[in-house]
This record gives C-alpha cells, structure tokens and sequence, in this order.
C-alpha cells in the first residue's frame, strides 16, 4: 500500500536522452520520445529512483496535487490461496515485504492471485518497491516464483536480473565448511520458518 | 563536570535540512556535559586522530602500512578502481577517509607508474550521497575526474559465487584491479553482527538490489552476511583484488590504518577490536535505565552517531547484539518485517525496542533510510516543520510523521521530553568526537557503570563473542 504524493517531471531543455532513468524505473512509466524522456504521470509511483540516477540532474520530484493511493484488495481474493501462495515463498502472509511502504506478503500475492505478472506490476498495483527501491525485489520474485510464474526483465532495462539463493537452498557442504564462521544458517532456517508458520494477526485493515 | 564537546556540523545536503534552520544543538543547552571515553574505559587504545597532527597523521599511517602490500601485479597500463563507501565519510568529519583514499591513490600511482587510478564510491539507499562527497572534498580533482558515485539500481553484473549468481554493480568491477578502501567502524552490527565486517561492502555497497535483497530478506539475520563473503570469495572478484586499505577506528578515534592483501586476516583484526571496544560502549549504553536520546548529526535517524554507537544500536541495546545465540536484535530489518498486522511481534521472543529510551528528540536528522519503525515505538518530536516536511516527501519515510509530533525549536522539544518522560537523563548523538555528550545525571550513571562492563566484558563476554565468530585470541 502506497500513499504516492510526488511525481517526476522532467526538464526537457536538460534531458540528453541517456535513457537512464526509463533504465531503472521500478513500474516502466519513462519511455523515450524524440531522444527526451517522457513520464507517464498517472504511472509514476514517486520513487525518485529517475531523479537520483539522471545523469544530468533533468528531473524534479515534485508534490501531487491529489495523492494517489494505491492498494491491492486483499478481501477480494480467497485468503487460504493467499496463504498458500506465501508459504509457499516461505513468508508469513502478515510479514512485511517492504519496509518503506509497509507492505504485507499477502497484498503482493493478492496481487499476483489477481493476474499480476511481474515485479513491475506488482510495484504499480501496490506500491512495493517504490521508497527505497532496494531491499523487496527477492520477495517479489519468490511470490512470483512460488506462484510458478517466470517474469519476463524490462527489455534493456536494469529494474532487476534475476532471483538469487534463499537461507533454505545454501549446500550443505557450504554450511558445514563455514560453521565455524559465525553463520547461523540452521539455527535462522529454523527461526524463518516459525515465522512463515506464525499465528496471524486479524485482518484489521479489511 | 566537562563542558560538552562540539558537535559534527550540519552538512549542505539534499537528504537533509539546510544547514541555516540548524539553529540550536542539543549540546548547547543548559545541563549538558560531556565524558571522554578513555574517562569510562582507559584501555581504549591511543588514537592518531582526532590529534595534534590532525590529517597529517591518517597519510603517514597510510603511506607505511602501505609499505607492506606488494602492488607489483599493477602495471603502468592497467586500470585500478578504488572502492569506497560512503559510511567513511560520516566519521569523524568524513575528511580521514577521504584523506584516506587520496593517500591510497597517490601511493599506487607512484609505486607502480599506473596512471589509470578511478575511485568508485558506493551509496546505501541516498543513491547521490558520494557524489556529494566527492565535491565536498575535491575527490573529483584529485582523480582526474575519475571519481563517482554509484548506485545499487546502476547496471550490474552477474557474478557466480558458491551460493549461485548474485549482482555486483558494473562499474565497480570494471578495472583490472580493485582496492577495497573502508574502515572498521562497526556501525550496523544488528545486521553484520560482526561477523564478516570487513567484507560486508561486497554484498552491499559494491553490490546491486538482487545482492542486497538477499541479504535482508533471504538469508536471514544471522546467515545474512555470507552474500558479502560469497561475491568476495567468488573467482570473479578475487581475479581483480588486490588489497584492502582500512581506517581502524575505536570509539574513540582512529587507531591506526590497516592494509592487507589478505581481507580475512584483517577481518580477524577487525572483529576483535570491534568486538572488545564497541562491545564496551554497547553494553554500556545497555545499562542506561531511562534516558531521553537526542539526535542531532548529519545522517539519517538510524545512523546518528555517540561514542561510536548508532542510535540504531541504542534502540536494540536491552539485547546483546553481538551475541549470536539471540537471533533477532530489537531493531533490524528482519525484527521489523516479523510485527504482524496488529502491530505485535508475530513471534513471541522478539524483544521490544529498548524501553530505556522514553523519547527521541530528533533535532536534526537526515531522510533517505526508512525509519518509521523507529517514530513508531519510540515516542519521538521532531524540531522544526521544514524538517517534517522533507520527511513527508521521501519515498522511505512517508509514515515516519504520522507517529511523531513537531516542536517549533530544540528548547521547546527537549523541555517537552523533560515533563512528558520524566527523566532528566540525556544522551546526544551528535558524532562529537573522543567522547560523549550527555546530561549531567546520565555522566553520574556511565562513569559509575563503566568499570563493571569493562570486566564482564573482558572476562566473560568477549570470549563468548569471539568463539562464536572463530576467532583465537
Ligand atoms: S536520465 Fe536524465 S538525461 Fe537521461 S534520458 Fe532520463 S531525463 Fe534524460
Ligand atoms: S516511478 Fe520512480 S523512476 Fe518511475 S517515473 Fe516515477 S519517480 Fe521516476
């Protein structure tokens, strides 16, 4: 869930069409036109990731008008599949997947439950990785991976590469050649996996 | 009683206010003190800075311990990159590490004739903080124009390590060599716990989102940094290393400058010094009570600095947190993903923000980090509305107002968090430099505590600590 309160907007006169930003905009709304970038505003989620990457310092964020809030309908998906879909991605379906917009495992599959296809898609319909633009794209690609779905990159884009390792596909032979180390690889297995089994909480925000 | 020290200075950026509505530091007002830190524990060890040298003392410390390394693999028409991070630059004023890296630049250049030396300075989540740097110290002239930033949603590059592909960013790697330039600070010990400290850059600020995700959410908090050792450790990067090039820094200062071609046995150095003297100061500030904790340093809210220790830190310092038996600290990304739609932990055993701290003053604090668990569960005022402003406009901190309350000015705030807490103890992270600055009756408690932890730790704790890391003494 996001409460998107900026928009980018871009300074022709200083955009020499690098296509950076359309490179690394988390929901595609940069596309090329004439060698000058152009933001679809009713796409743009805020996140200034175009703004901090512009080369040439063309874009502003600047205040909406009219917030948009953007939130996927939990209640309109059955929520045992929700359930399944999360554990099945190893996450409570109340834990937070991305820490910025406070959004839940459970709006993301309610997402994908709902035709979402990709992690682009999913930060669109709810927001998920438009604050810090870093830390939710394993989550994302976990979900869509349990929901046996294979996103397709941006074309040419740099928004992300691929899905990596999870605690619970590290070889064993990797564990027990740095047990001495200080990694707790077992020990946080077991731990992650009371917190995918947890009691929830309620529904309260439905 | 000492007067209090002075504070690191506002900085001109744009994650933070302008340094003109800075009008009032929390140190300045009545009832404030200060205690140097060799005060609370003597055997913290000699610094070269903050010291009568000044600057001068981090180049000598680097151009001899550079002495040792053998740079003969750098040929005249080879490229180097210089890896830097952008925590260095919050230390101590941030001028030794970039001294640091001039010093490192230079050396090569002369010792090896190769003229193709860049520095690459990676971010955590302000993508443009060292560019801002590299103007602010004239990093861009010393290399020829060969200094940026970079970021981690900047092109990557897949790298194969032993836990599969993670993502480096490309222009990192895009140098026959790289030299890893940091520091020992421990900073984020609820998410490195020191373990691996220093090679903790390669899957953070050298690595791309993939990496970093991994690390945050795939791994777990105490498996987390094996991605840093994994990309370290893959064949890819240990083709282009050359050398590490650290600060060693105590709370109190900067020891020395460590330079090692071989990163684990610097980490070996690295973990020990952090374990002993920031696990001093850790446990320490576990032992404060109650306390009103005032933050006031050009950093975003977590990672204000007193006496070495992030207010993040503080904020889990009711827990160990460099034992690795207690598997979530209070405060870290894995804590806050486990707080269910209620508000409660999903787990009864996750412990609570450390309930010493009755309030957070925050007086002047950077945005650019998500930090709304913080205002959250620890009542908090912030001074000033261009300040609550800049908040409500960042993309990683639109809830951070929501749960805090704005005070038009620092007096007005600290005498707020007086009467509503009911404590008079204070502690200010500030950054001020060999010491902290405090309220008087919080003075009383840390001289008074300090010689007991000083000998818990030394005798029971840190051999816990560092067996759970492998490390001998
Ligand atoms: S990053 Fe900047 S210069 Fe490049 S295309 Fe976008 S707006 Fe134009
Ligand atoms: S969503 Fe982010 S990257 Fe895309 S246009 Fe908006 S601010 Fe720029």
């Amino acid at each position: 869930m996001k409460v998107v309160n900026l928009l980018a907007v871009v300074e022709e006169d200083k955009c020499r069409g690098c296509k950076i930003c359309e490179m690394v905009c988390p929901v595609v709304a940069i596309q090329m036109e004439n060698r000058i970038a152009v933001i679809d505003s009713e796409r743009c989620r805020g996140c200034a990731a175009c703004e901090q990457r512009c080369p040439d310092y063309a874009i502003k964020m600047v205040k909406r008008e009219q917030p948009i809030y953007v939130k996927v309908d939990v209640s309109a998906v059955d929520y045992t599949q929700i359930e399944e879909l999360c554990k099945k991605a190893k996450f409570n379906p109340e834990q937070l997947i991305c820490y910025c917009t406070a959004t839940r495992a459970e709006e993301v599959a309610a997402a994908i439950l709902q035709g979402a296809k990709s992690p682009e898609e999913l930060s669109y319909l709810t927001g998920v990785r438009t604050g810090c633009k870093v830390e939710c794209i394993q989550p994302l690609l976990r979900l869509l991976d349990a929901a046996g779905i294979e996103p397709q990159r941006p074309k040419n884009g740099w928004q992300w590469y691929g899905k990596t390792v999870t605690v619970w596909e590290i070889p064993e032979e990797v564990k027990q050649k740095y047990a001495s180390r200080g990694f707790y690889f077992d020990e946080d297995i077991k731990l992650l996996d009371r917190v995918v089994e947890a009691p929830l909480q309620g529904r309260s925000d439905t | 009683m000492r007067s209090p020290l002075t504070p690191i200075p506002p900085r001109a950026s744009q994650y933070g206010i302008e340094p003109e509505l800075v009008k009032t530091r929390v140190s300045e007002l009545p009832g404030m003190t200060s205690v140097l830190l060799k005060e609370l524990f003597p055997d913290l060890p000699e610094v070269i800075y903050p010291s009568t040298e000044g600057l001068a003392a981090v180049r000598t410390a680097t151009v001899n311990a550079l002495q040792k390394v053998d740079m003969s693999k750098i040929k005249p028409e080879h490229s180097v990159n210089i890896l830097a991070s952008h925590h260095g630059f919050t230390l101590l004023g941030g001028e030794p590490y970039a001294e640091l890296l001039r010093t490192i630049k230079d050396v090569v250049e002369a010792r090896t004739g190769c003229k193709n030396i860049r520095l690459r300075a990676g971010v955590g989540l302000r993508f443009r903080e060292t560019e801002e740097y590299i103007k602010r110290y004239g990093l861009d002239k010393h290399f020829n124009g060969k200094a940026i930033g970079v970021a981690p949603i900047d092109q990557g590059i897949a790298i194969e390590t032993e836990i599969g592909t993670l993502y480096g960013i490309k222009k990192v790697y895009d140098a026959d060599w790289i030299i890893h330039a940091h520091n020992s600070d421990v900073r984020e010990v609820h998410f490195h716990r020191q373990v691996d400290r220093a090679v903790k850059p390669f899957g953070m600020s050298y690595a791309r989102i993939e990496t970093r995700s991994t690390y945050h959410q795939n791994l777990g908090p105490r498996a987390a940094n094996f991605t840093a050792r994994a990309i370290f450790d893959s064949p890819f990067v240990q083709s282009k290393f050359a050398f590490a090039a650290f600060l060693t820094m105590a709370p109190n200062g900067i020891v020395g400058v460590d330079v090692d071609s071989d990163l684990y046995a610097l980490n070996n150095r690295v973990t020990e010094i952090g374990c002993r003297y920031y696990g001093k100061m850790m446990t320490l500030l576990g032992e404060v009570d109650e306390c009103i904790a005032a933050l006031d340093f050009p950093a975003p809210a977590v990672y204000v600095f007193s006496a070495g220790v992030i207010y993040a830190n503080f904020a889990g310092a009711n827990t160990d947190l460099y034992d690795l038996e207690m598997p979530l600290p209070a405060y870290t990304w894995y804590t806050e993903s486990f707080y269910g739609k209620r508000g409660r932990p999903l787990l009864d055993e996750i412990p609570p923000m450390n309930k010493a701290i009755k309030m957070a003053v925050h007086n002047y604090a950077w945005t650019g980090y998500p930090c709304a668990f913080f205002t959250e569960h620890i009542p908090t005022v912030v001074v000033g509305q261009e300040q609550a402003e800049l908040f409500n406009r960042d993309p990683q901190n639109l809830s951070y107002m929501k749960h805090a309350v704005v005070s038009e000015s620092t007096e007005a705030a600290m005498e707020f968090a007086y009467k509503t807490s009911g404590t008079r103890k204070v502690i200010v992270f500030d950054g001020a430099m060999g010491g902290i600055n405090v309220s008087e009756p919080l003075a009383e408690l840390l001289i008074r505590k300090a010689p007991e932890v000083s000998e818990r730790v030394e005798e029971l704790l840190l051999p816990k600590w560092l067996k759970q890391r492998g490390i001998n003494l």
